[in-house]
């Protein structure tokens, strides 16, 4: 059976003398993972734990099956990580630097050489590869990073806000390099960012933080299934007949006041069996919407349940 | 990953083992290194010593030459434990100078753009990096130091013989250890210096400083209390105390003046190996703070 990528078990991490994660419990088993929450909610925190650089004051944090705090070496083989703030060695020109870097992780020096061009080729930096990393623009020096991170083939890929400061074509490109590398091998994706746009668009799973501690675990895949299933409709003439009706096929039904009824689908029902009831109990369908819970609305929920209403992050 | 097909695929090709990829840290310090024109000039200038000494070697056991020369008698020309005690001081001095230029870039210039949590963040751990860093040291130190001065003391063997190298052989341990404990101490205190000043001009001032400041400080020390304790603030004295003992001169009187043998020298061993603690506390300390990025 395979490992879940992240499994946290009552995680506890002080940092001068201050309590950061509060007993931290959760299982995230998807591939893609995103990690979203206000500033200081513990997301580096975290991640640095991830990577052993911080011990857990309390319980244990396992990143695919490996323990953080034990296995930290073995763990970190298996990582690429790519840093929020800048990280690069200015003097050494792009695919020394990634080569560099490849080294460190283990590679002989000419598969070293060889994964830098192929890396730096395929991020889309293949004519800056001889120039010094110091000279690069800002979105080049993220694709740089990016590079130094896949460059040694991880098994998982740790991204720290990965579009910050980029442009909108920037940002896309990364976004579908991001989303290109997770469906072309098995690597695992743990992706942090303040954009919930980046989340939505490349992870399957999201863990939210907040003051340190778990405000959802969401599953993105078994959201987006069941929003698609899932009806408000604002009805005129409607008899207890219609929703008897509906339910007769299998849908479960909720009435309120002027005539707004949610319904949700089992799925072999489609839309058009609704409308067709309606048409047969004479009942005018105003208005139908399918509930589209955005990532936006999960994480304000969140944000809600834990008491901060302005979605501040 | 081909390039050609520019589609992401995982490695997975053989890995180098663990124990010695700090050493992928050393070759490329040595690159950048040698790519700075300065540094080979430097370089060259502090085993150009060594030359000269081979040079005096040379005439010391050719009967010819020392005929030919106008300087008269055969015996000026000595090659015994005070010579190499001289070549001792000569080239740890050097040791030095060539550190002062070197240590500073060392970690400086993976700390000013944030790349340590690159190295950490791989199977490679902070003893790992200080290692790969302090074998840069190591390595061009003892290039300036034992290796030429064992080379010299081989050529005065063959040139000598009449058993001259059983008679002398006991040199190379002073040679060894002295050279050690000289390369050690300056490799940490330019790598903790390094981690903590980031321009070069400036670290190397503070190297400097770290040694003359304390040697000035200890003589205020010993002029005010009447004592002579204040020079063990004096790394210098130290070590020349140390390398006395070692080739048994205590009494001798050295290249950079007398050696003052009141301090013992169990307490310069115990400075100097000081000096070695509290820099790998200060650069671990540092490294420490710098691995992870906060946020």
């Amino acid at each position: 059976m395979m490992n879940p990528t992240i499994e946290l078990n009552e995680l506890e991490v002080q940092l001068g003398g201050r309590t950061i994660l509060h007993g931290l419990t959760g299982t995230l088993k998807s591939r893609a993972i995103g990690l979203l929450g206000p500033n200081g909610a513990g997301k580096s925190t975290l991640i640095n734990t991830l990577l052993g650089f911080h011990s857990p004051g309390k319980g244990s944090a396992r990143v695919l099956g490996l323990d953080s705090h034990t296995n930290g070496k073995a763990l970190r083989s298996l990582v690429g990580y790519m840093p929020e703030n800048d990280a690069f060695i200015s003097k050494m020109s792009g695919v020394r630097f990634v080569r560099y870097m490849a080294e460190i992780s283990g590679l002989p020096p000419a598969q070293a050489m060889e994964r830098a061009h192929e890396a730096f080729v395929y991020v889309g930096l293949g004519e800056a590869r001889y120039r010094p990393v110091g000279t690069y623009s800002l979105g080049m020096k993220q694709l740089a990073k990016l590079a130094q991170a896949i460059a040694h083939g991880p098994k998982l890929l740790i991204l720290d806000e990965p579009t910050n400061g980029m442009d909108p074509p920037a940002r896309k490109r990364l976004i579908e390099l991001i989303r290109e590398i997770r469906e072309a091998s098995d690597i695992c994706l743990l992706l942090s960012s303040h954009l919930l746009r980046d989340v939505e668009e490349t992870c399957d799973e999201v863990l939210i933080l907040r003051n340190g501690q778990i405000a959802s675990i969401c599953n993105l895949v078994e959201e987006r299934r069941a929003n698609r299933k899932f009806l408000e409709l604002e009805t005129t003439g409607a008899a207890p007949t219609f929703t008897t009706t509906l339910e007769g096929l299998g849908c479960e039904c909720a009435v309120f006041a002027n005539g707004r009824i949610k319904v949700v689908m089992p799925d072999r029902v489609e839309i058009r069996e609704v409308f067709k009831v309606a048409a047969s109990e004479g009942v005018q369908i105003r208005r139908m919407n399918h509930r589209r819970d955005s990532l936006e609305d999960i994480f304000l929920n969140a944000m809600e349940q834990t008491g901060v209403a302005d979605g501040r992050i | 990953m081909a390039v050609y097909k520019r589609r992401y695929a995982a490695y997975t090709g053989s890995l180098t083992p663990e124990w010695s990829r700090f050493f992928v840290l050393t070759r490329y310090a040595f690159a950048e290194l040698f790519k700075s024109r300065f540094f080979v000039i430097l370089l060259i200038l502090s085993l150009v010593p060594v030359l000269l000494f081979a040079f005096y070697i040379f005439i010391a056991n050719n009967q010819t030459v020392q005929l030919l020369l106008p300087t008269g008698p055969a015996g000026l020309f000595a090659v015994d434990v005070r010579y190499f005690t001289i070549i001792m001081i000569v080239q740890t001095q050097a040791a030095f100078l060539l550190n002062c230029w070197v240590g500073p870039v060392l970690i400086a210039g993976d700390l000013t753009n944030g790349a340590m949590p690159l190295f950490l963040s791989r199977p490679f751990s902070r003893a790992d990096y200080v290692l790969g860093k302090l074998t840069v040291l190591g390595l061009l130190l003892s290039g300036v130091t034992w290796v030429p001065i064992l080379l010299l003391f081989g050529l005065q063997s063959g040139l000598a013989r009449n058993g001259w190298i059983w008679t002398h052989l006991w040199m190379v341990v002073p040679i060894l250890f002295c050279s050690a404990i000289w390369i050690l101490m300056l490799s940490l205190l330019s790598l903790a210096v390094s981690a903590w000043v980031r321009l070069r001009i400036v670290a190397t001032g503070v190297i400097f400083i770290t040694f003359f400041i304390p040697t000035g400080l200890g003589e205020m020390f010993n002029a005010i209390m009447g004592t002579y304790w204040g020079r063990l603030l004096n790394f210098t004295d130290m070590f020349r105390l140390i390398l006395a003992q070692g080739f048994g001169e205590l009494t001798a009187t050295g290249l950079m003046g007398p050696i003052r043998n009141e301090i013992p020298v169990p307490a310069a061993w115990g400075v100097l190996i000081s000096v070695c603690l509290l820099s790998l506390v200060i650069l671990n300390a540092r490294l420490r703070a710098r691995e992870a990025v906060s946020g």
